[in-house]
Parts: structure tokens; sequence; C-alpha cells
């Protein structure tokens, strides 16, 4: 089998000293990103993009500590559910259901154990998921011209707010603003200045990296002064582990099932890690109804662990085969590819197959690292956790700002990066969401291109963009995309308040 | 109250319009016209933000509370300190730049003064020797220079 033989190829370079270095590096530092409440997986592979860009490391070892860093991530977003009640991020929201309740019965240690289990479970069928639908995906993607790809654009930033989404409109704001960001800068094809007011700091445009710390990190920091939070929280006692075999093997049916739903969720566009791990929570929920789901039942904190974990190796499908993500932190592990000037989409599995298998080889190796150090080791988390964010946060500021720093030594990016805090806080206090403009500011100078390749073929005509049923298929996605949440949405968001709300 | 919706669609409004009138003023291309201008796909920008934020203020949302002034205030200091350390690293040193900025920043999050300024001096000086002699990355040292 080909693919068999890529992949090997793959553990070749997973495997080398250095390799398994930075995956482990990777993700004792994701799963304290994960863990620690208010710093997400798009936040903390963001302040470590420009570290790794200006460590100089090769883009093999970077894309592997980085999608280590993401893997770990979302290990550590279970701790604080089941400690604090408080999901780490969005996705972990459906572990507090069942982990909380748990820990309050003293089996905070069972429950982080098992989530470890069933979060490697997840990751690890999903990435099998991934070995086999990825080249598929980008077999089919070389089929794609110029039209498909402006429609396959519009239609990841219609989705972007996913089934759940609150105000269509807000999104398509977001989009735009990014993209209009994405202008700023000379023309690649015309040698047109555009936007840059004859400054010469905007000649090469604004550089995403700096705007993803600022918009993240930095309104982040803005937040939890203006809440005043810096105490933290209440957690949990952990008690001393007892988990039999036993346990493990109850939970393991809820962990595969949630495992597959989260993946397929995962890869769909619109869809993301919430959907996944709220659907594998409810199904398992229903499927298995002798249980005391709400009030501490394992296997409801197996099923969305696993859930969410598996919608995260799906989210990369998209990211790597056609360089549309689905997510915040997809989004951002894209920044990374493009700044280390690798192009994903189709081309990446045929010209850089070395290192997309390689990084796919180091997911598996970054997973087990992750189960091996998750489960003597959450100890040592549990303990970082209970650093207050007042001393933390501004830590993580300093290091954000050291990282942007030294990518160019100029005081300048700096002061953009607070400008883009400012705004991402204003932007957070209307509701605007961040991840669209974010996108809009990676995916502009591609979408220009391919509409302007496809309008140059058809010498100006607007129908080349409707006139393929590819294209068509994938414009009505978008539609529906853009249009569904607005009828739906109302619907599956009273339920997700409703589970939650019956478990109080 | 629903007013926040509708000043920042009015802002986006003003912004879309300056911004689509921007791009009709671009200079001709070298090589002419073609059917596709580096002002085509702006403009297709400036409607959806045009479109979207007219909706915005037609129907916008309940807002979300905003701070009372003296904490807006605050956070105005706070984004002011960020900014005054970013022009201080090259011309003072990054050690004590960052160890005031980060004292700063946790005294303004509820830390008391004598544990801050611990935390300032310890993170800046750690961070320091971790980039310049571990990773290699030389940050400035201004004044302790000699």
């Amino acid at each position: 089998m080909d693919t068999l033989s890529l992949l090997m190829q793959g553990f070749a370079v997973a495997l080398t000293p250095e390799s398994i270095m930075f995956a482990v590096a990777g993700a004792i530092l994701g799963t304290l990103i994960g863990a620690l409440p208010g710093l997400g997986p798009a936040n903390g592979v963001a302040i470590l993009i420009p570290l790794a860009f200006s460590l100089g490391l090769s883009p093999t070892s970077s894309l592997i500590l980085l999608t280590s860093v993401y893997a770990g991530a979302m290990y550590g977003g279970r701790i604080s559910s089941i400690l604090l009640n408080i999901p780490g991020d969005e996705p972990a929201m459906m572990t507090c259901l069942d982990g909380y309740p748990m820990a309050l019965k003293g089996k905070a240690a069972e429950a982080l154990a098992i989530s470890a289990i069933a979060s490697f479970i997840g990751s690890f069928i999903a990435t099998i998921g991934l070995v086999i639908l990825a080249p598929i995906l980008a077999k089919f993607a070389l089929k794609f011209g110029p039209s498909e790809y402006f429609a396959l654009f519009a239609l990841a930033f219609a989705t972007l707010g996913g089934i759940t989404g609150k105000n269509q409109f807000k999104t398509l704001m977001a989009a735009a603003i990014g993209l209009m960001i994405a202008t700023v800068g000379i023309d690649i094809s015309t040698g047109v200045q555009r936007y840059t007011f004859n400054t010469l700091e905007l000649f090469e445009g604004v550089d995403f990296i700096i705007a993803i710390v600022g918009l993240f990190a930095i309104s982040e920091l803005l937040f939890f002064l203006e809440r005043h939070a810096g105490d933290g929280l209440k957690q949990v006692a952990i008690n001393k582990l007892k988990l039999s075999a036993k346990d493990i093997i109850k939970v393991l049916p809820a962990s595969i099932r949630g495992a597959l739903l989260g993946f397929v969720s995962g890869v769909l566009p619109g869809a993301g890690a919430s959907l996944g791990s709220f659907i594998s929570y409810t199904l398992e929920k229903r499927t298995s109804d002798k249980g005391e789901f709400g009030h501490g039942d394992p296997r409801g904190v197996a099923a969305p662990e696993a859930g969410n974990n598996g919608a995260a190796s799906g989210a990369l499908v998209p990211m790597l085969t056609l360089g549309v993500p689905g997510s915040g932190t997809t989004a951002v592990l894209l920044a990374m590819l493009i700044s280390l000037n690798i192009s994903p989409g189709p081309m990446l599995f045929q010209q850089n197959a070395d290192l997309v298998w390689g990084v796919i080889a180091a997911m598996f190796v970054g997973n087990l690292v992750l189960l091996l150090l998750n489960i003597p080791m959450v100890g040592i988390f549990v303990k970082l956790l209970s650093i207050p964010p007042k001393y933390l946060m501004p830590i993580v500021t300093l290091i954000a700002s050291v990282g942007i720093y030294s990518v160019s030594h100029s005081a300048l990016d700096l002061y953009f990066m607070v400008g883009f805090g400012v705004a991402g806080y204003i932007f957070r206090k209307v509701d605007i969401p961040l991840v669209p403009i974010i996108l809009g500011m990676l995916l502009g100078p591609e979408m220009e291109k391919s509409l302007r390749h496809a309008l140059v073929l058809s010498d100006g005509d607007w129908s080349v963009l409707f006139n393929s049923g590819l294209s068509i298929g994938l414009w009505i996605v978008a539609i529906l995309g853009l249009v569904l949440p607005i009828i739906v949405g109302p619907i599956v968001r009273a339920k997700m308040a409703r589970s939650k709300n019956s478990t109080r | 109250m629903r007013v926040n919706d509708r000043v920042f669609g009015m802002l986006m409004l003003i912004l879309a319009v300056a911004y689509g009138w921007e791009a009709t003023q671009f200079p001709v291309p070298f090589g002419g016209h073609e059917s596709v201008g580096p002002e085509t796909f702006p403009i297709m920008l400036s409607i959806i933000l045009g479109i979207s934020s007219i909706y915005m203020m037609v129907r916008p949302d309940p807002d979300e509370k905003w701070a009372p002034v003296a904490m807006l205030v605050e956070l105005a200091i706070v984004v002011l300190a960020m900014l005054a350390f970013a022009w201080a690293i090259e011309p003072i040193g990054f050690m004590p730049a960052a160890a005031l900025v980060v004292s700063f920043l946790c005294w303004r999050m509820g830390a008391s003064i004598s544990k801050s300024v611990m935390t300032g001096v310890i993170s800046s000086v750690a961070i320091f020797f971790l980039f310049n002699h571990v990773l290699e990355l030389a940050l400035p040292l201004g004044l302790l220079e000699f």
C-alpha cells in the first residue's frame, strides 16, 4: 500500500531523537496551555509561532512542536473542566457535565485518568482516519480550478460561524475586516500600493502573527483585568487514583463511538470540536440510558473527551488537504505553515510528502507521549493550575511580546500587537468573532489570486465562478452554511443550554 | 439598550465607504486595465462590509455591558504601560523594562506590591537568560550594558 509506506517513512522522520524531543516539549507545553483557563489552544499556538520562527527551527521540527502543542492543549482542556468546572476551551464544555460531579464525589483522579484514556482513543482513531482520508481528499482537490477555490474560500467563511453561530452577519463582517487587512500592502500581481498611505512599514502588509497574538493574548489580558479574575478559582482537591481494568473496559465503547463522531464533525465544515463533543455526549446518554449522566457517570466524561480530541485531529484534514481550516486553532496552524513558506493544499502531499507524513507520524508519537505524561504526571499540571492568573497572565504577556519582538527586533511590531489587542477587546465587546478576522488575513491573498485567475481565464466573464458542477455544489453548501444557522441555530443552542442546566 | 451595535455598525459603514472609495482611486497599473484590477476585490469587500454593518444597525443585538469608566481608564493605563514597555526595550534594556511592566501588571491584577515586584524581577531575569543563553536570541541589555 502506498499510504502505508509513506507513513512508515513518516515514522522514520518522527522517531529521530530530535523529533521526539520536540514532540515531548510540545506535549508538555500544550497540556499546560490547555489547562490554564483563559489560555485556549489557539492562543497558545499563536504565542509559540514567533518563537519557533525566530529560533530558526526547520519546518518539520516546528510543525511537530506545534501540532504536539495543539494535541496537548486538547488534553489539557479537560483538567480545568474537571477540577474547576470551567472549560479550558469551548469544546471542553461538555466534559464539565459529568467530570465536575465526579470530582465532587472524590473521584477527581479517576475522572482525569478516564478522560486521558478517552482523549488518547479519540486522537488515535481520528489520526488513523486522517491517514486514510487525507490522501483521497488531496487527490480529489487536484481537480479544483481557480473558480472552485474561490467558492471553497467563500464556503470556509460561510461555515465558520458553525451551526451554533449566533449572528451570521457578524461572522461575515469579521471575515470582511480580516480580508480588508489582508489587502494592505503592495498588490502582488500589479505592484500597485493599496492602503499603505506611503508608509514604508505597511508596504509588506500587516503580519498576521502579530495580529493573532494581539487579538487573542492581549485582549484576554484586558478581559482578565476587567473581570478582576486575578485570584483564580477554587479547585477540587485531587484524590489517590484507584482505577481497575474493568473501569477502563467499561468506558471503551463510549470512547470509540465518541472518537468516530468527533472525527466526522471535525472534518465537516462548520461543525467543529464543540459540536463533536456535544453530539458524542448526547448520543452516549441516549444509547446507555441506565447510567447516571450528569451526576458523574464515567462514560459521560469519556464520550465528549474522545469526541473533542477526535474532532481536533479531524479538523486537520481540510486544513492540510485544501488549505482551508475549520477552526480557530487550525487557522493558527495554517498561519504557521504560511509563515514557513509552505503552501497547504493538495500539492502539499506531493511536494512536501515527507513533511506531511512526518507530522502525521509525530501525531501518533505525540499522543502516546501525552497519554504517558498525563496519567502519572497529572499532579504536576494540577499544581501549576493553582498558580493564580494574576502572576501568570503578566508573564504570558511578557513571553508573547518577547516572541513578537525577536522576529524582527522592532518596537513597531509591539505597538501593532498592543493595537490589535485593544481592537480585539472592542470586537469581543460587540460580539464580533475573532477567528474569521484571522482567517480573512490568512486566506485573503490566495482568495484574491484565485478570483483573478478565474476571471482572467474567462476574459472578465463573472459567470465563470458558477460554471462547473463542483463550484455550484460548493456555493450551495456555502449558502446553506450561512442560512441554516439562522433557522437551526436557536434550536441547537437551546438544547445545549438545557442539557447543561438539567445537570445543575 | 442596543447602542453598541448601532454605533459600531455606523463606524464600520464609514470604514466600508472610505475603503471602497479609496479603491476607486488606485492608479491604473502599469500595462493598462485588465478585467480584474487591484480594485476589484476591495470593492467586493466594501460591499460585504457595508451590507453587514447596515444589518447590524437595523437589527442590533442586546449590549454587552461595558466596564465602568474607572475601569476603562485603568485599562487605558495598562495599554499605555505596554506601549511604554515596547518603547523602552531598546534604550533602557529588556530586563528593567520587563521587570517594571510585569510588576505593574501583576499589581493591577490584584497581587500585593512586594509579590508583584518579586514576580516581575524573577520572570524578567529568567526569561532574559533563557532567551540569550539557552535559545540564543539576543535581547537588548540597554542600561546594563557596559
